[in-house]
Formats: C-alpha cells, sequence, structure tokens
C-alpha cells in the first residue's frame, strides 16, 4: 500500500513539474494568445507519463540516484522541447533553448518553496503541501516575469539566428549547473540548508540578469548594423538629392533665359510663343524633378531607422531589377505599435513576394503605402501578376502567386502576426492586381 | 437634391470651381446645389453637419494647423460614408493612392488657372452618372471598419464569414478576397437575416454561394474554398432545401 502511495505520489510530482515548466515557458516565450497555446497541450500529458514509466524502468536497472535523475531531467527537456517546436512551430534549437529557461526557473521555484518551508516549520506534510506551494508560486512567478516583460529579452536574443546554438548550448549548461546544483543539496547539512537554497534563487536571479543584458547587447548591435546599413543605402538617396539639385541648376538656366525674353516678346506680341513654351516647360519640370522630389519627401517620412534602411533597401533593389516603385508615405511614420523588428520582417515579406510577382509582367511595378496616424499604422503592399489564383489553396503554408512552394515567406508573416492581436490582415485579388494589407491598431 | 460643398482657401480658385459647377447644374438641369462655399474646414464642417451622401471638393493643402484635406475628408466621411469626395491640388504631389484607399476619394483635380473650372464640371459629370447608375441598379452592401478604414462589401460579393483563430476576429471571404475585421458571427447572422446559413459554430456561409456539400465529412464548399458543417447545420441546410422546392 505505501508503495503504491508512493508512486501516485512521484507520478503527480511529474505532472507538477511540467505544469510549472509549461507556465513559465509561456512566460519565457512572451506568449500574448495563452488561450490558443493552452489548446495545444494535451499531447504534452504524453510526457509525464512517459517520464513516469521510464523512472520506472530506470530504477529497476540503475542504482545510483544522480544519474538516473539526470537522465530523467534530459529525457523531460528533450519532449517539452519537441512539443515546443510542434506547438510554437519553432525550430529546436530555439525551443530547446525556451525548455531550458523555463527548466531554470522552475529550480527557482523549488528552491524558493524549499527555503519558505524551512524558514516557517508548518506541520503539514512536505511532500504534497511542498508541491502545491510550487504550484501557486511557480503560477505567480510566471505572470509576475510576463510582466516585467522578461520574455520580450529572452526572445529578442533567440532572435540572434546566428548564435542561435551557442545560446542554446550555454542556457542548457546553466540548466545542468542548476539541477546539479539541486541535487547538491543531499549532502548538504540541516542548518545550511536555507542559506544553500538562497543562494540557488540567487544564481537564477543572475542568469536572468545575464539574458537580459546580452539581449540588450544583442539589439543594440542589431541597431547599429541597421544604421551602418542607413548610411550606405543613404549614399544611393543622396545622390538623387545630387541629381535633383543639378537639375533645379538647369531649369533655373532655362527660365531666367525665358524670363529675360519676357519683356521683349510681349513687346512684339509674340504670347503665342510664350504660351506654348510655358506648358512646356512645365511638363518637363514635372517629368524630370517632379517624381524624384516627390519620392524624396515619401522616403524622409519614414523616421524608423529599421523600416527606412529596409524600404531604401527594397527600392534599390527594385531600381535594379526594373520594377517601378509606387510608394507613399503621407504622415511621417514616428512609432509602431508591435516589436519594430517584426514589422520590418512582415514589411520584407510582402515587397520580395510583391516584387517577384511583378516581374512576370510587361511593364512590372510595385506599390506601397503606408500611412501612420496616431499610434496606428495602415500598409498596403500591391503589385500586378499573372498566375491564377486558387482560393483553396490561397491560405496553405508554401502558397504564392509565383505558384506553389515559392510563398515560404508568407506563413512566417502570418505566424508573426498571430502573437499580435491588434492586427488585421486582408488579403484580395482583382483585375490581376495582388493586395495585402496590414492594419495595427494601437490599443495601449 | 444632393448638396454640394466646396472648401479652399484660396478664394480665385472656389469663386472659379463654384461658377462652373452652378453653370453645369443649370445646363445639365441636375438635381444638386452648391450649398456652401467654404474658406476654412471648420466653416465647411459647420456647415456640413448632417450632410447625406454629399458631394465634396476639397483642397488637399489647407493652411490650417488642425486641418489638411486627408483629416477633413477623414472627418466628413464619418458623418456622411455614402459621399462623393473630389480633391483640389495645386502640384503633381497628391499621395493619390493614400487618398484612394483610406477616403475612396473618387477623383481629383488639377489647380490650374482656365483648366480648373472645366475640370470641375467634367468631373461633376462623372460624378452624376455614377449615382444614376446606383439609383437604377442599388447594390446592397455590408459596411465594414478596419482601424480607420471603411468598406462597402457588396453583398452578393460575400461568400462566408469565419471566425479567426485570434479572439474577436472574423474572417470575411469574398469572391476575390479575404477580410479580417473585429466582429462577431452572431452579429453578423442577425444582421444579415435569410440569405445565409450557419453551418457551423464557426461559419456563417452565404446560400446562394454554397456548391457542394459532402455530408459524410462534414464539410461544404464556397467558392472553391472549404467550410465546416456541424449536425445543427445539416438540419438548417436541409430545412433550407425542402423551403425552396
Amino acid at each position: 500500500m505505501l508503495t503504491f502511495q508512493y508512486y501516485l505520489l512521484g507520478f503527480l510530482d511529474t505532472v507538477a513539474g511540467h505544469f510549472m515548466l509549461v507556465s513559465y515557458l509561456l512566460a519565457v516565450t512572451d506568449e500574448q494568445a495563452v488561450w490558443s497555446r493552452l489548446k495545444k497541450l494535451p499531447p504534452l500529458s504524453l510526457s509525464p507519463v512517459i517520464a513516469f514509466l521510464l523512472s520506472l524502468g530506470l530504477s529497476a536497472v540503475l542504482e545510483v540516484g544522480i544519474l538516473r535523475y539526470f537522465i530523467m531531467s534530459f529525457v523531460t527537456l528533450v519532449m517539452c522541447s519537441l512539443w515546443v517546436t510542434w506547438a510554437w512551430r519553432w525550430d529546436i534549437w530555439r525551443a530547446f533553448s525556451a525548455v531550458c529557461m523555463a527548466g531554470i526557473l522552475q529550480v527557482a521555484a523549488t528552491a524558493l518553496v524549499q527555503v519558505l518551508f524551512l524558514m516557517f516549520p508548518s506541520g503539514l506534510k512536505l511532500d504534497a503541501a511542498a508541491m502545491a506551494a510550487a504550484l501557486l508560486f511557480s503560477a505567480a512567478s510566471a505572470a509576475m516575469l510576463k510582466r516585467l516583460h522578461f520574455g520580450t529579452w529572452f526572445r529578442l536574443l533567440l532572435e540572434d539566428q546566428a548564435n542561435l546554438r551557442r545560446t542554446a548550448a550555454l542556457i542548457f549548461a546553466l540548466e545542468i549547473s542548476m539541477e546539479t546544483f539541486l541535487i547538491l543539496q543531499n549532502g548538504v547539512r540541516g542548518q545550511y540548508l536555507a542559506a544553500y537554497y538562497s543562494l540557488a534563487v540567487v544564481l537564477v536571479l543572475l542568469m536572468i540578469g545575464l539574458i537580459v543584458y546580452l539581449a540588450h547587447r544583442f539589439d543594440d548591435s542589431r541597431l547599429l548594423q541597421a544604421q551602418r546599413d542607413i548610411i550606405i543605402q543613404q549614399q544611393i538617396y543622396e545622390q538623387s538629392l545630387e541629381d535633383i539639385r543639378r537639375e533645379i541648376r538647369s531649369f533655373r538656366h532655362d527660365y531666367k533665359n525665358l524670363l529675360a525674353g519676357l519683356p521683349l516678346q510681349t513687346q512684339e506680341g509674340a504670347q503665342d510663343v510664350l504660351c506654348a513654351t510655358l506648358p512646356e516647360l512645365d511638363a518637363d519640370f514635372d517629368r524630370h524633378l517632379g517624381e524624384k522630389i516627390r519620392l524624396s519627401v515619401q522616403i524622409g517620412n519614414l523616421r524608423i531607422p529599421q523600416i527606412r534602411s529596409l524600404l531604401l533597401c527594397k527600392l534599390t533593389d527594385m531600381g535594379n531589377k526594373g520594377v517601378e516603385c509606387r510608394l507613399e508615405v503621407l504622415y511621417p511614420v514616428e512609432r509602431i505599435s508591435i516589436n519594430v523588428w517584426d514589422f520590418v520582417r512582415c514589411l520584407g515579406v510582402l515587397t520580395d513576394n510583391a516584387i517577384e510577382a511583378a516581374q512576370d509582367v510587361q511593364q512590372p511595378w510595385v506599390e506601397i503605402v503606408l500611412l501612420a496616424q496616431g499610434g496606428s499604422v495602415f500598409l498596403r503592399v500591391a503589385n500586378p501578376y499573372t498566375n491564377v489564383i486558387d482560393p483553396g489553396k490561397l491560405w496553405e503554408n508554401g502558397w504564392s502567386t509565383k505558384g506553389p512552394g515559392r510563398g515560404l515567406g508568407l506563413s512566417g508573416y502570418r505566424h508573426i502576426l498571430e502573437g499580435y492581436p491588434n492586427a488585421t490582415v486582408c488579403t484580395s485579388w482583382e483585375n490581376h492586381v495582388f493586395v495585402q494589407e496590414l492594419t495595427l491598431e494601437d490599443r495601449t | 437634391m444632393i448638396e454640394i460643398y466646396i472648401c479652399d482657401d484660396e478664394d480665385a480658385i472656389r469663386q472659379q470651381i463654384q461658377t462652373a459647377l452652378e453653370r453645369k447644374i443649370l445646363a445639365e438641369n441636375y438635381d444638386m446645389k452648391v450649398v456652401c462655399s467654404a474658406a476654412s474646414a471648420q466653416k465647411l464642417l459647420d456647415a456640413a453637419k448632417d450632410g447625406r451622401q454629399g458631394i465634396y471638393f476639397l483642397d488637399v493643402d489647407l493652411k490650417d494647423r488642425e486641418w489638411d484635406g486627408f483629416r477633413l475628408g477623414q472627418q466628413l466621411r464619418r458623418r456622411d460614408p455614402y459621399g462623393t469626395l473630389v480633391y483640389i491640388t495645386g502640384y503633381g504631389e497628391l499621395a493619390w493612392r493614400t487618398f484612394q484607399y483610406h477616403l475612396e476619394a473618387f477623383d481629383y483635380i488639377v489647380k490650374e488657372p482656365e483648366r480648373v473650372g472645366p475640370s470641375a464640371a467634367r468631373c461633376l459629370e462623372e460624378i452624376n452618372m455614377r449615382l444614376l447608375e446606383q439609383r437604377r441598379n442599388p447594390v446592397q452592401t455590408l459596411t465594414l471598419r478596419t482601424g480607420e478604414v471603411v468598406r462597402h462589401i457588396p453583398l452578393d460579393s460575400i461568400l462566408f464569414f469565419e471566425t479567426a483563430s485570434a479572439a474577436h476576429h472574423v474572417l470575411l471571404h469574398t469572391q476575390g478576397g479575404r477580410i479580417d475585421f473585429l466582429g462577431s458571427l452572431n452579429e453578423l447572422e442577425e444582421q444579415l437575416g435569410e440569405g445565409f446559413i450557419r453551418t457551423h459554430r464557426a461559419y456563417l456561409v452565404a446560400a446562394d454561394k454554397i456548391e457542394a456539400v459532402d455530408l459524410k465529412h462534414n464539410k461544404l464548399w464556397a467558392g472553391g474554398r472549404e467550410c465546416l458543417l456541424s449536425r445543427s447545420g445539416k438540419a438548417k441546410l436541409r430545412r433550407k432545401a425542402e423551403g425552396n422546392q
């Protein structure tokens, strides 16, 4: 009977551990749509069952407790990572890093609950009460971490694709050391236990600090890179300003000549000639300068460096590919209600797809309208296309107007926006023009 | 009678447009009248308090700190969602597409002495033709708002509504697109009435757009797109089919 209770408790312990891990996962990944993520929870319930059966099997084979503990922890980490890969549609390294981070936080929660029990001894049976307390505490602290936006920083760190594996290895190493730390409690004398657990909590806080610091560094370097890009792009932009200046100088010359001849011509009554020259000059001015001046005003309204950098880059790209670009930015874009990098990625996907599809047409063009009002931003990207659109397949992954397998960007686009309830996405195709619209409302 | 409003802070231009419009109305015997010719946005807004399907000629570049042509247009759209907006612009720097998509602006005329009057008259002729066409074939529309953008969707282009994965978002599938907006299927079902069937908790389908039904796999198709079918949805379909016979 005792053994049954023992096993039941063991199983509940595993389940509770998973619960804590998931609540920290939601905090660490800065999940906005918590409920839709929780809907994908059922398959994860396999994990505690497998873990429990495995622990039964292992206890029959292995005598050494520590080794068993490590194998169990590792298997749980892997199973949870696989679940995250599936539920979040992340790649395995990102998922693994997130799960390890959640694991570290879980260790801290366990340690803190132990400290509380040591400091305020109660008559409760430690196991069950500790479990309940740990559950409550983990939910509360996960909510707090979310409020403190730790998840935003952590996600930022994971965005560093180039160093993703290194980040994953670092967090995994931290997780192992924390787990070891917790195991070593067995060798600590009773009177030092509280101090020992407190130390564990302090260590985790330091790790959180480290993560935030690393994310900060990454963010700074990325912004620096964007600014460097802008400087390069700016040179092209300045070149076009230089063109404008040169043309204005030549127009000044023409106008001066015209004005100088004016008194003479009116005296001679040659008004017909005058009437013919003026509109011609005017049209000439519009043709040579109007469009360039207009474009430079639009670009000037892009006040966010990352967005400006991306659009300048795409404008150059379109120029090289012979795609006419119509850009309209009526009001200055200074603020955006979602993460700027997420917006830049969306904009990149939409313009890339538009440029690619437009090239099938005789006279390719892409139209980008960006309107900022208050904190809300509206984006519209339109392009001509020639392929046939099958509305039944349009929203499947990997579909584009260029045919299947080309529009991989679009699923990423939708995936980014899933996390933002203030984003609305519209798609339409009519008269061989394909239009994507994105509205980001400011709901703060 | 259709009311015409003009707003431009250049007196000469405003005068020219007004004269040209009044002459055109007289010559063609349109049922229209220039009721307001204002030099400032505020004066126009005071006059157009309860504008109903009016025609507005607005200067893009108002020298006003609070109002420019775009903001004035937005304000007028809120009051008069079916009105006609025409913009008067001084040079070719107008961000015309932004005006088109956000305000459903009808057209623009360029401020050139001599030409601005005739352009305004020609524009009025086109507006008149469109209004006549609308009166002849009235199109029933559904009005949706995403952010500041208001859309009028013809009812006969609607295939079905579907609840999106994000809370309170509804996806409207039309013949040529998919629109995301904030709303609820229950309200839409009540508003649209007869022609639409709630085939599933998450689907509201236009009855005349259903192409195929697969009772075995609980699916149906409208416009080549797949919808779900629930048990109560099947009963509703059956009732509808019997009613039609």
